[in-house]
């Protein structure tokens, strides 16, 4: 029993190389060897799903990209699925980014989606209004007059030339917000800002560490529904019917998860036996 | 004195006040001033701040290297990324187009066409074939260099076809695929980029094995509601049946006996009672995952989420908020006058 418990203590002092092995190992093997862990949608999550699933073909929806490549992770595949969704019920999408890397997300998005699924025609289906800085003051500038702010979408192209621009001037002519967000400027700003001004329906999808700051707006119904994180993914992806890098991404999560929880639970088990070690000696 | 104090004092104060007039009184001019004038000179101000943070970035490591003061490499690094960016930006642009526009002979122009696109010498034919009259084709990458593009022109119009090189228009350039701009945010900027982030997961790991103890209440309370949120919010979570949960709520509770009355008999009726109690309610309902709900992961997160977290994430916003409008008040009275260093 003693050599044991001194085992015990001995681990609680494990090389974190150790540590920093299994969590490598723990993450790569389900992406090889799917657990296939059955995904149960939030209720906030079929609340983004229903607001969505509500409009019909022609209506016209506004994503904002504000995440980059280190938060790509957990918000691509949101922005990935809701797309599907968006083009499939043959919505018209526009995309504008509050962040300059969001640009390039979206136009893989579109790439994957738009281009290679749904072969969607651009300026007709789905345009790319790019990336402009001034965070707050651009959302206002888009509620004000969105030719005030964009003159020419990314490719250079003036926005009265672009077909699906017609009719369209600012943020009340839409039907549907959505920010894929990972900080600062996004969620809370496209509320203060847009949705809450101009009554537009507004759901999101953030980082699970942004859910926390959201929420009350959630709760309060200034926002529809909230994706949060890669399970926010998974679980839209499983609404729309198709797996993506959300799904598969679950199995992974959800070991790293336990086995950090093991790791916590170990880890207290050697500093209660140190302790009593201690006040006994 | 003037230029330096009161006049920004004055600018800042009548500029705060429109922009708080904007939101209660009903006036177009203030309105319009707000809503549009405002917000573009806000973005004019933001794309200079820009060239002022480059700029600023330039003179901080700059010094550092100079005075070669603690991971001046670092530094040095930061000018090279910084540079390397600015020419794929500004000067390097990139994105050479080729587009066919005639031909008098597919089969000579498919012979040069098929190595650039990666087909065979009779795909290539066909698609040329296909092409409405009038219209042009264009090879699907772009090219990096003119060069590049001019050789491959030079070598169609060589087999008797028309073809001209197009360069992708400055600005959409960044966006665009084969620019020197966008090859490096796809091939440096965002593996790097994603790699920092997902070190995370093993610091995490290895913070949380060393630092997540039970030391006192509040910090036994924040381990717990940790290990909810962790695994409530993954599918595993669901898969872990609410009565193992309370089995180990009966076994935390039984210890609990333990530490309050120090009797073993007490401690092996709690366990034992405990346990019996669960497995016979269990037997009666037929086990299953989700009931009783108060015990299942998922719905337990659930509530952490909606209850205790947003009544915390409430009182923060309200502090901000009133701490926001505090300083603002300060700002637009000329109170607060950091921003002129003092």
């Amino acid at each position: 029993m003693e050599k044991f418990l001194d085992f015990i203590v001995r681990a609680g002092s494990l090389d974190r190389r150790y540590i920093f092995l299994v969590i490598a190992l723990v993450v790569i093997l389900p992406l090889f060897f799917p657990l296939g862990l059955p995904i149960r949608p939030t209720t906030s999550s079929q609340d983004v799903y229903n607001a969505v699933d509500k409009l019909e073909a022609g209506d016209k929806a506004l994503i904002s990209f504000e995440y980059g490549p280190s938060t790509k992770p957990e918000i691509h595949p949101m922005a990935v699925a809701l797309l599907r969704h968006l083009f499939q019920k043959d919505v018209k999408v526009y995309i504008t980014c509050l962040w300059p890397d969001g640009q390039f997300m979206a136009m893989e998005a579109l790439e994957q989606v738009a281009v290679k699924q749904y072969k969607k025609t651009y300026g007709e289906d789905y345009v790319l209004l790019g990336y402009r800085p001034g965070a707050e003051a651009v959302i206002k500038g888009l509620v004000s007059n969105i030719r005030k702010v964009f003159t020419v979408d990314a490719n250079g192209d003036f926005l009265d030339d672009i077909p699906m621009m017609v009719g369209v001037n600012q943020v009340a002519d839409f039907d549907y917000l959505f920010s894929a967000s990972a900080g600062y400027p996004g969620t809370v700003e496209w509320v203060q800002y847009a949705a809450d001004p101009t009554g537009v329906t507004m759901s999101t999808g953030t980082t699970s560490i942004q859910v926390n700051e959201v929420m009350p707006y959630v709760q309060s119904g200034q926002i529809v529904g909230i994706l949060g994180g890669m399970p926010g993914a998974a679980e839209y992806e499983s609404l729309i019917g198709q797996a993506g890098i959300g799904t598969s991404g679950m199995d992974a999560q959800s070991v790293a998860h336990l086995v950090i929880v093991g790791f916590i639970i170990f880890g207290n088990i050697s500093f209660f036996v140190e302790r009593r070690r201690s006040k006994k000696y | 004195m003037f230029m330096k104090r009161q006049l920004p004092i004055a600018i800042a104060a009548t500029i705060g006040f429109l922009t708080l007039f904007g939101w209660f009184v009903d006036e177009p001019v203030i309105k319009s001033f707000v809503d549009d004038d405002a917000t573009q000179w806000f973005d004019i101000l933001a794309s200079f701040a820009m060239f002022l943070g480059a700029l600023n970035l330039l003179k901080m490591q700059a010094i550092k290297i100079i005075k070669q003061q603690k991971g001046w490499q670092y530094a040095a690094l930061a000018i090279v990324g910084f540079t390397f960016s600015f020419t794929a930006g500004f000067i390097l642009l990139g994105s050479y187009n080729v587009e066919i526009s005639q031909y008098d002979d597919p089969a000579k122009v498919a012979t040069v066409l098929a190595s650039e696109i990666n087909l065979d010498e009779k795909s290539t034919e066909n698609i040329l074939i296909a092409m409405p009259e009038g219209d042009t084709y264009t090879i699907d990458t772009p090219y990096f260099t003119k060069k590049g593009a001019d050789n491959v022109v030079e070598q169609i119009n060589a087999a008797g076809g028309t073809a001209n090189m197009r360069a992708t228009e400055w600005g959409a350039h960044i966006s665009t695929r084969g620019s020197l701009f966008n090859w490096m945010f796809r091939f440096i900027f965002t593996p790097l980029s994603a790699t920092m982030f997902a070190l995370l997961a093993f610091f995490v790991a290895s913070a949380s094995y060393r630092a997540f103890k039970i030391r006192n209440f509040e910090a036994t309370l924040l381990l717990i509601s940790g290990i909810i949120i962790m695994l409530g919010r993954v599918p595993i979570g669901g898969n872990i049946s609410a009565w193992f949960i309370l089995y180990i709520v009966v076994l935390a509770l039984s210890a609990g006996v333990n530490t309050w009355f120090k009797n073993r008999t007490y401690t092996f009726a709690a366990v034992v009672g405990g346990l019996l109690a669960v497995t016979i309610a269990g037997f009666i309902m037929g086990w299953p995952v989700d009931q009783p709900a108060i015990f299942y992961l998922p719905v337990l997160q659930d509530w952490i989420y909606n209850n205790p977290n947003v009544a915390g994430a409430r009182a923060i916003m309200i502090g901000i908020g009133l701490g926001i409008f505090a300083t603002s008040i300060r700002y637009i009275l000329g109170i607060e006058k950091s921003y002129i260093g003092e």
